[in-house]
């Protein structure tokens, strides 16, 4: 019986988490049909256990206790640690809070993605931070191409307005070509990091972006420069507008873009914290 | 407190990811193993070694399935009589080759083919090896548990329909165990293991290829992902070294791994383990 509780469970976790749409903290939603199907294999596996189970329940009581199930072979103590560890998710999914991945990941495990290590003196390391970067890929005639209609794209807009769909090919492309951004008006949003690297009136604004879960995000964005200490915590959401232009950042040791802060204010964190890959470019 | 959060949600979306395909990988098991006799298994498998091992490096092309949704597969077709070598390069490139983690390598490098073809051709390169060495040195299955196989063409249709789905919540409870274990394992490395410590490491050619090896398994991504992180490391880390990452990670991670030990006798598991390394890691100071 205890199987048929624990498929029903599953199958309630997964329409739990889509009908109150926490899905979205977890998965890139462009996948979501896959979890989404899932709650009917498993609502369909709980009813053939469930009969299953019945049927076995009628056998028993005919052959008289020769029960030839595999599981009953282990001791009790076995199975029910068994069936512990797939109660565990069930409950620490459902019990738990859903925990908004922020400044305390990014420092805790350094940038375990873009390889970037907040104490590190390596530049290597360090370059990799908060820079989407594809070139390695290309032909370099076909990377070209594709930079520049991602330039002729975003090269031709007076002022860059980044949300939640631009956010990543943006920053890449400025990543890419700052000299062509230089003076470029740009309004964006993110939490606030203080690098150990950063002095008092600068500080790099973050998104995670996410491609299928929580467990391979990556954090992208821009340093930024103030005139006067902003006074803002780790975690802070903001809403900056500023110049884009670029600077030879000594602790990177390499030029990087950046903005100079005309104006800001704090936001509240948004409904979606990520910003997503997508699959067209 | 807060960090166990953290861990939790990053479990949580691991299971999230990866239930969909292992809830088919259960299916697609229970299927072989009330339709396949074993006497299809005798006409389909070339009976030349090197033919099958070839046949099976290639046929996961067709077949969408991630590397913990093909591991319960592979145990049923061992032990419905397909031999190892036959079964073992399908294990391997399968999560590589197929058609979605392709595309989405394609589209991660920017739709450049280049990165594709390497991995998928490398995966091959090492399948076919270890198979080949796989079909001397092995003559029986070597799975953990025997298990007693009833003869399916007797049964009815209806019977064998039944048959498939008991089967499947059955796999379903034998495997889910380990999926659920090793997305535990991983988050809490995620979480608690600083990635710098590897990056520190070094830059070499063959510490750079060691390195995003062993980032590849400890990070366990699925492999229709991984392709996107491997592409944030391109300043980092050689186009050998990432390859190695893209090829490694989906034959062997946390998940797959305590997959294969459970289904596997341990020995085998290691020889297996030791092989995979040793030629992938041999295989990226060539690119």
């Amino acid at each position: 019986m205890l199987r048929t509780y624990i498929l029903l469970g599953f199958a309630f976790l997964f329409f739990h988490l889509h009908a109150t749409g926490d899905i979205s903290k977890y998965i890139n939603m462009r996948y979501s049909y896959l979890s989404f199907s899932a709650i009917f294999l498993f609502a369909f596996l709980t009813i053939v256990q469930f009969v299953i189970a019945n049927r076995k329940e009628k056998e028993h009581h005919c052959h008289d206790g020769c029960c030839h199930h595999h599981d009953e072979e282990s001791p009790k103590w076995k199975r029910a640690l068994n069936y512990m560890v797939f109660i565990f998710p069930i409950v620490s999914a459902l019990l738990f809070p859903i925990a908004t991945l922020d400044s305390d990941i990014v420092k805790a495990k350094g940038f375990h993605i873009p390889g970037f290590d907040t104490k590190s003196e390596d530049p290597t390391v360090q370059r990799q931070f908060l820079r989407p970067d594809t070139s390695i890929y290309y032909d370099k005639d076909g990377y070209n191409d594709l930079m520049q209609k991602e330039l002729s794209y975003f090269g031709k807009q007076r002022r860059l307005v980044l949300n939640d769909e631009n956010y990543l090919k943006a920053i890449e492309t400025v990543y890419q070509f700052p000299g062509e951004f230089s003076d470029r008006e740009i309004e964006f949003d993110g939490f606030v990091y203080h690098d150990e690297t950063t002095n008092q009136n600068q500080l790099f604004i973050l998104r995670f972006g996410i491609i299928h879960c929580v467990a391979d995000s990556g954090v992208y964005g821009l340093l930024t420069q103030f005139s006067k200490p902003p006074h803002l915590k780790n975690d802070e959401w903001v809403h900056i507008k500023g110049k884009l232009s670029t600077i030879y950042y000594q602790p990177y040791n390499a030029t990087i873009p950046y903005v100079e802060v005309k104006s800001w204010h704090t936001i509240r964190q948004p409904e979606e914290p990520y910003v997503f890959r997508g699959y067209d470019r | 407190m807060k960090s166990f959060l953290q861990l939790n949600t990053i479990f949580v979306s691991i299971l999230i990811e990866s239930m969909p395909f292992v809830l088919i990988g259960v299916f697609i098991s229970g299927i072989i193993q009330m339709f396949v006799t074993e006497e299809m298994v005798q006409r389909w498998v070339p009976k030349n070694k090197v033919l099958a091992v070839l046949y099976s490096a290639l046929i996961g092309i067709l077949f969408p399935a991630c590397e913990c949704g093909i591991v319960p597969i592979t145990r049923r077709l061992v032990a419905k009589g397909v031999p190892l070598h036959a079964v073992i390069p399908f294990m391997l490139t399968g999560p590589i080759i197929n058609p979605i983690v392709l595309f989405s390598t394609y589209i991660a490098f920017g739709s450049n083919i280049k990165m594709v073809l390497y991995r998928s051709i490398f995966s091959c390169i090492v399948a076919v090896i270890i198979g080949l060495i796989l079909s001397v040195q092995y003559k029986d299955d070597q799975l953990r548990k025997k298990e007693v196989i009833s003869s399916v063409s007797s049964k009815t249709l209806k019977e064998k329909w039944m048959g498939t789905l008991q089967h499947a919540v059955d796999e379903f409870f034998a495997s889910g165990k380990y999926l659920i274990i090793g997305a535990f394992i991983a988050s809490a490395m995620q979480t608690y293991v600083k990635t710098s410590i590897f990056l520190a490491i070094g830059h070499g050619k063959a510490t750079s290829s060691l390195v995003m090896m062993a980032l590849a398994f400890v990070l366990s991504l699925c492999s229709e992902a991984d392709a996107f992180i491997a592409s944030s490391f391109q300043n980092t880390f050689s186009f050998g070294a990432l390859a190695a990452f893209l090829v490694y990670g989906p034959m062997l991670d946390i998940k797959n791994t305590l997959m294969l030990f459970q289904s596997f006798k341990t020995r085998f598991v290691l020889v297996l383990i030791a092989y995979i390394t040793v030629f992938v890691f041999i295989g990226s100071l060539f690119i």
